[in-house]
């Protein structure tokens, strides 16, 4: 097709689309910054930067305890999840995987619903148990496919698929049988909810989200491959097994810890990555850094329409990412076709 | 001959005793919906805790056959059978309790088991009370219903009473920007068309998010920040170890009057979210955290 993935893939071409996608990033990170139910004007917050001028304390608290963490948290979940989009659509080979479609987001859920039933703090024990729950279900999924220390990739989502609707019938169980405010807690939750982010959450997942990032990104020669059919991919010298679960595992790790503070918001891990595709080529030397920082324009951006929109309420944001992503996406798919079937 | 006039002498006594009304008598719900009795119901269904309040509160805790879930006050509505919780009625376990009449919310309890109910030929009377003003008349019309007009009207007489002291007490005084959470994560509030908004009225402040199109809208922490409130009122299930908590997250907002001032209270959440008659206890404690400057005679 006419898109712009004719080019071949040079390191130098990979360095410039990042440095262009990072500079959106930050001018994303910035005009949200200065967007939200209290007016603060772009000049302030460049004061704010430089300490030129000093800025009154409320909005000093607006911006730095409310809307950074805010933001700065957002674009790293955006990065994850369509980090994990990329890999988890190479991996399985198919279009519609997202991250959380080995059950994590579920049993993710299950945790955190869990802790918000018993009355845990948000700050510790919601995310923990959360976290502690997603990963139960991964190594319940992963360990239920694998015969013999392989993986197979349709027995892995089929069994995705049950034990996320085994959890999500949990998930109901629990909403019917709760009936006070706990339930406001547990419905925020479950659309995703980014208002009470705090640096704390950021320096758990900054580390761990890099680390990995960096091991998948090792291996995207390997993922080109593993696109081509696995068979072809062991001829070519692959370690197909190891690559499998380390990546499985990476990706559900970074995803749990992420989704345990976020809330489950949907539609990220899918399109983004389709959008990238779309838009470099299904070269993962390029898609899985575009597509990470795409991901976190992306959620800022969402997140941004979220508490804004309905100033000073706030929608939850995984409502605004699906309401943007759904016909955006139907109308790239229909203008450029997937690019899926070419690779 | 003697004999037959002292039985007759008994039957009209048991007459006079026998509440009987002449001819069955029709009320109307708050909805406008027929209610018809034919006699004074004995047998009393409540379909939310607040009714079950107003039920005992007009000493008909003993003609009650069933509650809902949560009718946790007074403590001997616990010991009732349970007929769901108010948002999932068990609609076959009400038509066994075989009940003379079925009082249910407009706003809590599903229309579509109201309407069952009905089909099954069960009087079901709906009350709709926003105001507080409104919870007083629904307790009375209740007791008219339940055949008990003079004791209720006495009852409710006292009720009013206290709530004209409140309102009386702060008449004159500053009206301090009042910030009532109902819950803390997402934070979430109430806007004017609940009876939390009335309730913060006639305890003498404003709402802060009383303007908002959402009846339980989510706030952003911004707003607030940018409202500044002079006291936040925390409307909590527990007492104790979670006030502790509560009133820690706040202090991370120091450019708030409120935090400044300690103006961070806990209220029981049964006072001010059941429209029951305890909502009075409610409005007057709720007066005394947002003028804690007036004399409030203990009482």
């Amino acid at each position: 097709m006419r898109s712009s993935n004719d080019q071949p893939i040079t390191p130098l071409r990979v360095l410039y689309i990042c440095l262009v996608l990072s500079l959106l990033l930050i001018i994303t990170a910035l005009i949200s910054l200065s967007l939200g139910p209290a007016k603060i004007p772009l000049g302030d917050i460049f004061s704010w930067c430089t300490r030129s001028r000093p800025v009154d304390q409320t909005t000093l608290m607006i911006l730095y305890k409310i809307r950074l963490p805010r933001i700065l948290l957002a674009g790293l979940v955006g990065f994850t999840l369509s980090l994990g989009g990329v890999v988890f659509q190479a991996l399985l080979r198919n279009p519609l995987a997202e991250p959380f479609v080995l059950g994590i987001s579920s049993g993710a859920a299950v945790g955190a619903i869990i802790g918000i039933i018993l009355g845990l703090g948000f700050t510790v024990g919601v995310p923990l148990l959360s976290f502690l729950s997603a990963l139960l279900t991964i190594f319940l999924v992963m360990g239920i496919s694998s015969r013999q220390g392989g993986l197979e990739s349709s027995t892995l989502l089929l069994t995705g698929v049950i034990i996320n609707a085994f959890f999500t019938a949990t998930i109901m169980f629990f909403i019917t049988t709760t009936s006070d405010s706990r339930l406001h807690s547990m419905l925020f939750w479950l659309y995703g909810d980014l208002s009470q982010s705090r640096y704390i959450q950021l320096s758990i997942c900054l580390p761990l989200v890099l680390i990995v990032s960096g091991i998948i990104y090792f291996f995207s020669r390997h993922l080109n491959l593993m696109v081509g059919g696995e068979e072809a991919a062991l001829q070519m010298g692959v370690e197909v097994e190891a690559l499998k679960w380390i990546s499985f595992l990476g990706i559900s790790l970074i995803t749990g810890v992420v989704v345990s503070f976020s809330g489950i918001i949907g539609f990220v891990g899918l399109i983004v990555p389709h959008l990238m595709r779309m838009l470099f080529g299904p070269d993962h030397r390029l898609l899985i850094p575009a597509s990470a920082l795409g991901g976190a324009i992306f959620l800022i951006a969402a997140d941004t329409l979220a508490r804004t929109i309905l100033s000073p309420n706030e929608l939850p944001v995984g409502v605004v990412t699906a309401f943007l992503g759904a016909p955006f996406f139907i109308y790239l798919l229909k203008q450029r076709g997937s690019q899926w079937t070419q690779s | 001959m003697g004999k037959k006039i002292y039985v007759n002498l008994v039957f009209v006594i048991l007459l006079l005793f026998c509440p009987l009304p002449s001819q069955a008598a029709m009320y109307r719900d708050s909805l406008g919906r027929k209610v018809v009795l034919c006699s004074y119901p004995k047998r009393i269904i409540s379909l939310a805790p607040s009714i079950t309040e107003m039920i005992y509160f007009l000493g008909l805790g003993d003609r009650l056959v069933g509650v809902t879930r949560f009718s946790c006050f007074p403590e001997e509505a616990q010991k009732k059978p349970k007929v769901g919780t108010y948002t999932y009625i068990n609609v076959e376990k009400v038509i066994t309790l075989d009940p003379d009449i079925v009082i249910a919310t407009a706003d809590g309890n599903r229309r579509e088991d109201v309407e069952k109910l009905e089909e099954a030929g069960i009087q079901v009377y709906v009350v709709n009370p926003r105001k507080v003003n409104q919870v007083l008349d629904t307790i009375e019309r209740v007791g008219e219903v339940c055949g008990v007009v003079h004791t209720a009207k006495r009852l409710v007489s006292s009720l009013r009473e206290r709530v004209t002291r409140v309102v009386q007490a702060v008449r004159d005084k500053e009206r301090p920007l009042v910030l009532l959470v109902i819950n803390m994560k997402p934070l979430m509030s109430v806007n004017q068309s609940t009876t939390h908004h009335d309730l913060i009225t006639l305890a003498g402040g404003q709402n802060l998010a009383g303007d908002q199109f959402i009846t339980y809208p989510r706030l952003n922490m911004e707003e607030v920040l940018r409202k500044r409130p002079e006291v936040i009122i925390i409307s909590s299930m527990k007492k104790g170890e979670s006030y502790e908590r509560a009133s820690k997250e706040w202090l991370q907002w120091p450019t708030l009057p409120a935090v400044q001032k300690g103006n961070v209270y806990l209220i029981d959440s049964d006072l001010i979210d059941r429209a029951a008659p305890r909502m009075v206890s409610g409005l007057e404690e709720m007066a005394k955290l947002i003028h804690p400057e007036i004399e409030w005679d203990e009482k």
